[in-house]
């Protein structure tokens, strides 16, 4: 009978302790999307209310047109077409991040030439770098190589990842050696190896690879405005951040319109492959 | 055929890494000991004194303040708010993947997104101080040159803490379960067992953890840049800020060079440091 109630109580205090756990998780994630919510309520505001309410009085589109409008319509718009730029850089960079990175590291990991060892070593030691030494120079470099103002100027640094060669290393050391002397005697070359074989086994690895650099390059400010100083070529990270900077600091409508445009591909992005972000930071020593 | 097909394979990385990579090291490295403004092809050795001229510099320091000021409100904070969210997850089973990727959407939010969402936000007239005004609070989040640096670090424990929380869960989970049922056998109380058995075998986890909010705090330059322009009265200012103003604003290449290379070893000791001091192997 004692015994009963003890189990009784004990199940009641494990009940009552989850139900503050799931309402202390609540409460953070309410603040965690809280500024999300906000911005798209806010873009859909007239502007005097962006500062004061919370929901709008009315939901208005006249931002978003103001955006689509400004300076020209159609493709001549500079906000419609730093998407357009950021598609064109982040696509090149996430493409040759995986192009480059699985090439690399089915070499490294499966292939014996000298230097690979040496080559094993360097890109640990090159993750160790970090990112503010090469600002400068390679800076200098875009202007040396007349890069100053292109898509090549902004892309170039970001085409290989050090990162990404690691993740790819270490997952083909994993998969069959017979796979590999399979394809071998059907007479694929090394790099249809690479691309029959390894490539379509690690479609995990890939999908992280890809998205990660996507999702940098696309945030990416920095590097873009110091090497485009033309409004034309810029990344739509870059156009914004000046935009909000300059010309339209006392438009607070256009700028959480702009910060939409921004942050919504790659929060579909993140929906799409929320497990592959997850894996990505669990898997860690990943990229800040 | 195995060597050729191997050098040929890495052929693409090592030509980018020459290039992209290797070459700039280089040169970062040579102008940091000269004078020269990018436009004039003078390029005068002045041997150390740039690097000498770093520690001169009044923002370099004020920099160096505000970046340890960030670190003390930064680290901690995020550290203990990402550990309460991992041990919230830990204990639950239905919906543990919703909330995780809940926390963690603050993490993909681009750095100009979401330093125009909180610059509007927390501005003087800004919804939280409106709603703040109703308890007849106002708090003056980026104008007053006290709290300034700390409310950037405060939206930056927003950006981070989905992703600690992951780092910090993937260690909790590889914890034994068995650990846990002996020590209640013997009787240990759930804080006992935290602080004996929990923190203890989380130590690669705060290690990570510990490292990249060090990196960052001697990074930042978006959020400043678009939300204070390093105000008021230098009280945002950062080294990534100072270097990107004097190389090019300034178009002091060789000082900033020399700065870059400073801020660099600076960074490098602290997280030997932290590694020396937080570090222990785990059994």
């Amino acid at each position: 009978m004692i015994a009963i109630q003890e189990m009784k109580s004990k199940k009641r205090s494990r009940v009552i302790g989850l139900s503050i756990v799931y309402t202390l998780l609540v409460l953070g994630l309410i603040i965690m999307v809280f500024p999300y919510v906000w911005m798209i309520l806010a873009s859909f505001k007239i502007p005097s209310e962006i500062y004061n309410r919370f929901f709008p009085s009315r939901f208005t589109l006249q931002n978003y047109d103001l955006m689509f409008s400004a300076g020209e319509s159609g493709f001549n718009n500079p906000f419609i077409r730093s998407v357009f730029n950021s598609l064109i850089i982040s696509s090149i960079a996430t493409f040759s991040v995986v192009f480059i990175g699985s090439i690399t590291g089915y070499a490294l990991a499966r292939l014996r030439f000298r230097g690979r060892d040496f080559l094993n070593h360097f890109v640990l030691f090159q993750m160790l770098f970090p990112a503010i030494l090469f600002l400068i120079p390679r800076f200098l470099l875009m202007l040396e190589l007349g890069w100053i103002n292109t898509y090549q100027g902004m892309f170039s640094p970001f085409m290989v990842s050090a990162w990404a060669i690691f993740l790819y290393v270490q997952f083909y050391k994993t998969i069959p050696q017979e796979l590999i002397d399979a394809a071998r005697i059907d007479g694929c070359s090394e790099l249809r190896i690479v691309f029959s074989v390894m490539l379509p086994l690690s479609k995990s690895v890939t999908a992280i690879v890809a998205i990660f650099t996507f999702m940098s390059t696309w945030d990416e400010f920095m590097w873009y405005i110091i090497v485009t100083k033309d409004y034309d070529l810029m990344p739509l990270s870059a156009l914004l951040g000046l935009y909000t900077r300059g010309e339209y600091s006392s438009y607070p409508g256009i700028q959480t319109a702009g910060a939409v445009l921004l942050t919504v591909p790659i929060l579909i992005l993140f929906f799409f492959f929320r497990k592959s972000f997850s894996k990505g930071i669990a898997m860690s020593g990943i990229k800040g | 055929m195995n060597k050729i097909a191997g050098i040929g394979l890495v052929a693409p990385y090592i030509i980018h890494t020459v290039i992209f990579w290797l070459y700039p090291f280089l040169w970062g490295l040579v102008i940091a000991f000269k004078r020269w403004n990018i436009i004039s092809p003078e390029k005068e050795f002045v041997g150390l004194s740039n690097f000498i001229g770093v520690f001169y510099d009044p923002l370099f320091w004020i920099s160096f303040k505000n970046s340890l000021y960030f670190m003390v409100v930064y680290v901690p904070l995020s550290i203990i708010s990402a550990l309460v969210v991992a041990l919230l997850l830990s204990r639950i089973k239905v919906l543990q993947s919703f909330f995780a990727t809940g926390y963690l959407m603050s993490y993909i939010s681009a750095g100009v997104a979401y330093s125009i969402i909180f610059r509007l936000l927390f501005s003087g007239d800004g919804l939280i101080n409106t709603w703040l005004s109703k308890i007849n609070i106002s708090i003056p989040w980026f104008s007053d040159p006290n709290i300034a640096m700390a409310s950037i670090a405060l939206i930056v424990v927003w950006k981070f803490l989905g992703y600690y929380s992951l780092i910090f869960l993937a260690g909790l989970q590889a914890i034994p379960k068995s650990l846990y049922e002996a020590a209640s056998i013997d009787g240990a109380s759930d804080w006992v067992q935290f602080f004996r058995i929990t923190v203890p075998l989380l130590n690669p986890s705060f290690t990570i953890v510990l490292v990249f909010a060090i990196m960052l705090s001697f990074n930042i330059f978006t959020e400043p840049y678009m939300i204070t322009g390093g105000g008021p009265l230098d009280s945002t200012q950062t080294f990534v800020m100072q270097i990107y103003h004097q190389t090019f604003t300034a178009l002091h290449a060789g000082y900033g060079s020399s700065f870059a290379i400073i801020i660099a070893a600076i960074s490098f000791i602290f997280v030997f440091v932290i590694k020396k001091t937080v570090e222990r192997d785990v059994i």
